[in-house]
């Protein structure tokens, strides 16, 4: 079941490639039964996790380059399950979108499958070589997904830009595990077996302080923590909507995960040594960019803004270092993606129309197209972290997290909501409500039942999990649990006269 | 009795240049295209005799002639190398006005010379291995006669190859006044012996490093890389950047991972340093070209640099990092200039805004030369990737941390230059619309290196394995 989602994705690509170019309603097809494929997998994945049990499930071992110590190792724990999830849900969402790409279908489908299948592999994945490998599998489709079906203006600087970025996390962190690799006498690149050895012989506090760096700022590009964000909202204003449903709502999710995954999981000294800068980094994220999504006018360039300030609470959540606030942080993965793509379907949805994202230029689309101005209010509901919403259970834990440890981030935190509320709120009311503008008056609503599907899935998923979040954090918490008692374990060490670790 | 067997693979292959000299002479004009065929056949019985007989390994003719793991594999590395090249030139003979038929014959040659220079145990047999690849060479650059570029390649490329045969005549003799021999394993015996490197041994084993330097195109050694990349006839710039690459990185394996081995706190930090250096220069340059032809000549600069990591790293590790990368590029390079001769056959052009456009006119070729680039730039799951992890892990694991970081950022380098040229084939609008037909012979070239890629990004166990089999005899 395990490797379901990930080889889904694979064969779809490949039966895609093999599909006439000419026969485009086939390649859309086998995507839609791929990415269905995948779904079902993630949620038989979800229900059958034995929360009880805890820990790593669903294990798959396969040994690939003995002489490394590298296996195929696929498994997942409550914090990846959850993402897994979070990701088939994405692009299922995001397949149906992509109905509205009508040129070069094939080539569309073929890089947009190699792309959730890479980010299926990370999420899955239990061994350093192959995460590696399937991050960068999943980086190098955006440039051509952007370069080729993006919007005009600005594609060729931000898809550039976005490749270049995420490649020069990716290799930085490269050589953060090569180091983590050869300071590990076992000579394995399995994470499950690193973890094992690590919890008897810790590597030595020095060590671990100076290699953390490489894996926090390799990963730290994609979260993306400031000020490494930049490439982010310009990627997603470029890229098409599908395209930055994955992007916003999956892709960024890869670099909290690898942190949470890879840095706090085996280099708990360096976490706890380095986490308190992080909170001060991902407070820019919040304010900064809250006040910058204020200043924009272009509906995507806001929502991409939004989320790399709402990836901050993410990242504060994470420096909490503890359960409530990691908890916190990947429930707020969870619906921070849920949502982010929500919005970018809707906005792509009006955009395919009205050729402009301009939200003054838009005004009243509501009365036009009701059933996408309801759906878009609601996204903003939730980006503003409104009580019936998964955002809101997610953005208190992190808060209430926060409030131990970084008080006054906290604090500065929760204006990061109103900052939300604001701009989110005056955009459904310049762009759907208000006095309609003519030129908008024949805008096609989605009326289509299956025109309707990906905004209702959405919509619903956010309403179960903000209303009865129980069932996912029961199997998050106590995976962050684990997490954060190797956290407590070198502090209690580092604070023993003596210690090793110090 | 002499024992013949270790030189199987180069009297077969005498044979067959003579059976092609002979078909050369007889054959009407008209029938030399056939040639091309006859030497492809030719050299597939090298494989079986390179395998042959494994337990028969070791030096041979008075340790003049070695056929260890390291040879065999390298032999072959060139017979496969040969054969593709073969099919470019078949594709690209329309141009080459005058003698067809000794253009294959010179390829035979260099391909012979390659043979003998990965066996070579000994100074004196590996310069003249050497020459008869670099003097095939020679002739072969500037075949174009009427070409001004190529003949201004032949030029550049015959006045700085002597000058680097005289470097290494030079180095060898101060090797052989030291220490009184030309013989690798005696002089192995000799410095490992010898509590100091005398100056004078060193001197002469830089004037080496620098004649072999020259061959593989490594800073300061690079000069004559682009414009006799850009001036030859494409199938001799492949056969350059894949073969001759290769045979100089057999001969550095020997010379530093067997010979100079016992003394590699001397060279590691000089090779680092190179290597370093080769990487950021090849990459930084190729950023600014115009021409696929030196774009990848630049580009292949820089992969001498990744290549000289795995010298640097003086390890099995590295050793087999080296191999691996090479057998990766020889698949990935080939792909790339396979399609540069198709479009060069189709646009007359080898400029980047030939490829506007060429998903649309040639999806073939723009979906080859996309998979080649990645791998080029090491994206997995490709060839490419495999062997700059493996190169780095070399680095990181000889605590060379800080080449190990200039060569991840040189990815990124590259992966710039490289999507440029990606946009071009599928973002720009073609000038000229119409589709390019794609041969038959070029179709099942591509299809096989783009099989090698994959193979060796995906399943890497068994190479790997042949990898580390192939370099076990340097360490003894």
């Amino acid at each position: 079941m395990i490797a379901v989602p990930l080889t889904a994705a694979l064969l779809g690509a490949i039966a895609i490639l093999l599909t006439p170019a000419d026969r485009p309603a086939w390649v859309r097809r086998l995507a839609v039964t791929a990415a269905s494929a995948a779904l079902a997998a993630a949620f038989a994945m979800v229900l059958t996790y034995d929360r009880a049990a805890g820990g790593y499930q669903h294990e798959l071992v396969l040994p690939w380059i003995p002489a490394l110590g590298v296996s195929l190792h696929l498994g997942v724990d409550g914090i990846s399950v959850v993402l897994t999830l979070l990701h088939a849900i994405c692009s299922f969402a995001g397949v149906l979108i992509s109905y509205s790409v009508k040129e070069r279908v094939k080539e569309y489908y073929l890089f947009y499958l190699l792309l959730i299948a890479g980010v299926f592999g990370v999420f899955t994945s239990l061994d350093l070589f192959f995460f590696y490998l399937f991050y960068e599998m999943a980086v190098i489709p955006m440039f051509p997904l952007i370069g080729i079906w993006g919007s005009k203006e600005i594609k060729d600087y931000a898809t550039m830009k976005l490749t270049l970025y995420l490649t020069a996390g990716a290799v930085l962190a490269l050589v953060g595990l090569l180091l983590l690799y050869f300071a590990v006498d076992l000579r394995t690149f399995d994470l499950v077996q690193l973890e094992q050895w690590l919890a008897q012989r810790p590597l030595p506090g020095e060590f671990q302080r100076w290699v953390f760096p490489f894996l926090l700022v390799g990963f730290g590009v994609i979260a993306p923590m400031w000020p490494l964000h930049s490439w982010s909202p310009i990627g997603h204003a470029a890229a098409p909507s599908a395209v930055s449903m994955l992007h916003a709502g999956v892709l960024m999710k890869l670099g909290s995960y690898a942190i949470i995954r890879i840095g706090i999981g085996l280099l708990p000294h360096g976490a706890y040594v380095w986490m308190p800068w992080v909170a001060g980094l991902c407070l820019m994220n919040i304010l900064y960019g809250g006040f910058v999504a204020l200043a924009q006018r272009d509906a995507k360039f806001m929502v991409g803004y939004s989320s790399s300030s709402h990836m901050g609470y993410v990242l504060l959540g994470i420096a909490c270092l503890n359960v409530v606030g990691l908890s916190g942080a990947v429930l707020l993965m969870f619906a921070h993606g849920v949502m982010t793509a929500l919005a970018f379907a809707l906005i792509g949805h009006v955009y395919d129309q009205t050729h402009t994202r301009i939200l003054g230029e838009w005004g009243g689309l509501a009365k036009a197209a009701p059933f996408v101005g309801t759906a878009f209010t609601i996204a903003a509901m939730a980006s503003s972290g409104l009580p019936g919403f998964a955002n809101f259970v997610a953005e208190f834990l992190v808060i209430l997290g926060a409030w131990e440890p970084y008080r006054g981030h906290a604090v500065l935190a929760v204006l990061g909501v109103v900052i939300t509320a604001f701009y989110m709120l005056r955009a459904v009311r310049t762009g759907f409500f208000g006095p309609l503008n003519p030129r908008w008056a024949a805008l096609r609503d989605a009326t289509t039942p299956f025109a309707r599907l990906p905004y209702v899935f959405l919509i619903v998923v956010l309403l179960v999990v903000g209303c009865w979040p129980g069932p996912l954090l029961t199997i998050i918490s106590p995976s962050a649990q684990v997490l954060i008692n190797r956290v407590n374990a070198v502090q209690t060490v580092a604070s023993a006269p003596g210690g090793h670790a110090g | 009795m002499i024992p013949w067997h270790p030189m199987s693979v180069e009297l077969w292959l005498a044979v067959v240049i003579l059976i092609l000299f002979w078909h050369d002479l007889t054959a009407p004009a008209p029938e030399k295209p056939r040639m091309a065929v006859l030497a492809m056949i030719g050299l597939l019985p090298v494989f079986p005799l390179a395998l042959a007989h494994p337990e028969r390994s070791g030096a041979f003719f008075s340790g003049m002639y070695l056929l260890d793991p390291l040879a065999r594999a390298a032999k072959i590395f060139f017979a496969l190398t040969a054969i593709l090249v073969l099919l470019m030139t078949r594709e690209f003979a329309r141009h080459i006005a005058r003698g067809v038929g000794e253009f294959y014959l010179l390829i035979m040659t260099a391909t012979f010379g390659m043979m003998m220079l990965c066996s070579a145990g000994d100074f004196l047999m590996l310069f003249i291995a050497l020459e008869i690849i670099t003097l095939s060479f020679y002739v072969m650059t500037t075949y174009l006669r009427t070409d001004a570029k190529s003949v201004e390649a032949g030029m550049k490329y015959l006045i700085l190859g002597a000058l680097s045969t005289g470097f290494l005549l030079y180095g060898i003799s101060f090797i052989y006044g030291w220490t009184g021999s030309t013989n690798f394993a005696a002089l192995r015996e000799t410095i490992a012996q010898s509590p100091t490197l005398s100056p004078w041994l060193l001197f002469g084993f830089l004037l080496i490093f620098a004649g072999v330097g020259f061959k593989v195109a490594a800073v300061p050694f690079h000069w004559w890389v682009p414009d006799v990349y850009e001036g030859a006839p494409t199938p001799v710039t492949a056969f350059l950047s894949v073969g001759s690459k290769a045979a100089g990185f057999v001969v550095l394996l020997r010379l530093f991972h067997s010979i100079f081995e016992p003394v590699s706190g001397v060279w590691i930090g000089l090779l680092a340093a190179v290597a370093g250096v080769t990487i950021l220069y090849g990459n930084l340059v190729a950023m600014a070209q115009t021409n696929i032809k030196r774009l990848l000549a630049y580009s292949s600069i820089g992969h001498a640099g990744y290549l000289l990591i795995g010298i640097a790293a003086a390890s099995g590790l590295g050793a087999a990092a080296v191999n691996y990368y090479l057998a990766g590029y020889l698949f990935t390079n080939l792909a790339a200039f396979l399609v540069v001769i198709a479009v060069f056959n189709a646009t007359g052009s080898d400029e980047l805004t030939a490829y506007a456009g060429l998903s649309t006119r040639a999806p073939v070729l723009a979906a080859a030369m996309f998979i080649a680039l990645l791998s080029l730039a090491g994206v997995p799951p490709l060839a490419g990737f495999v062997g700059k992890f493996l190169l780095l892990m070399a680095a990181v694991h000889r605590g060379l941390l800080w080449l190990a970081i200039v060569g991840a950022v040189a990815v990124v380098i590259s992966l710039y230059y490289y999507l440029l040229v990606v946009k071009r084939m599928f973002v720009d609008p073609p000038a000229d619309p119409t589709p390019i037909p794609v041969s038959l012979s070029v179709r099942l070239g591509l299809y096989g290196c783009i099989a090698g890629m994959l193979l060796m990004g995906v399943w890497q166990q068994p190479f790997l394995a042949l990898a580390v089999a192939s370099v076990r005899s340097l360490f003894n």
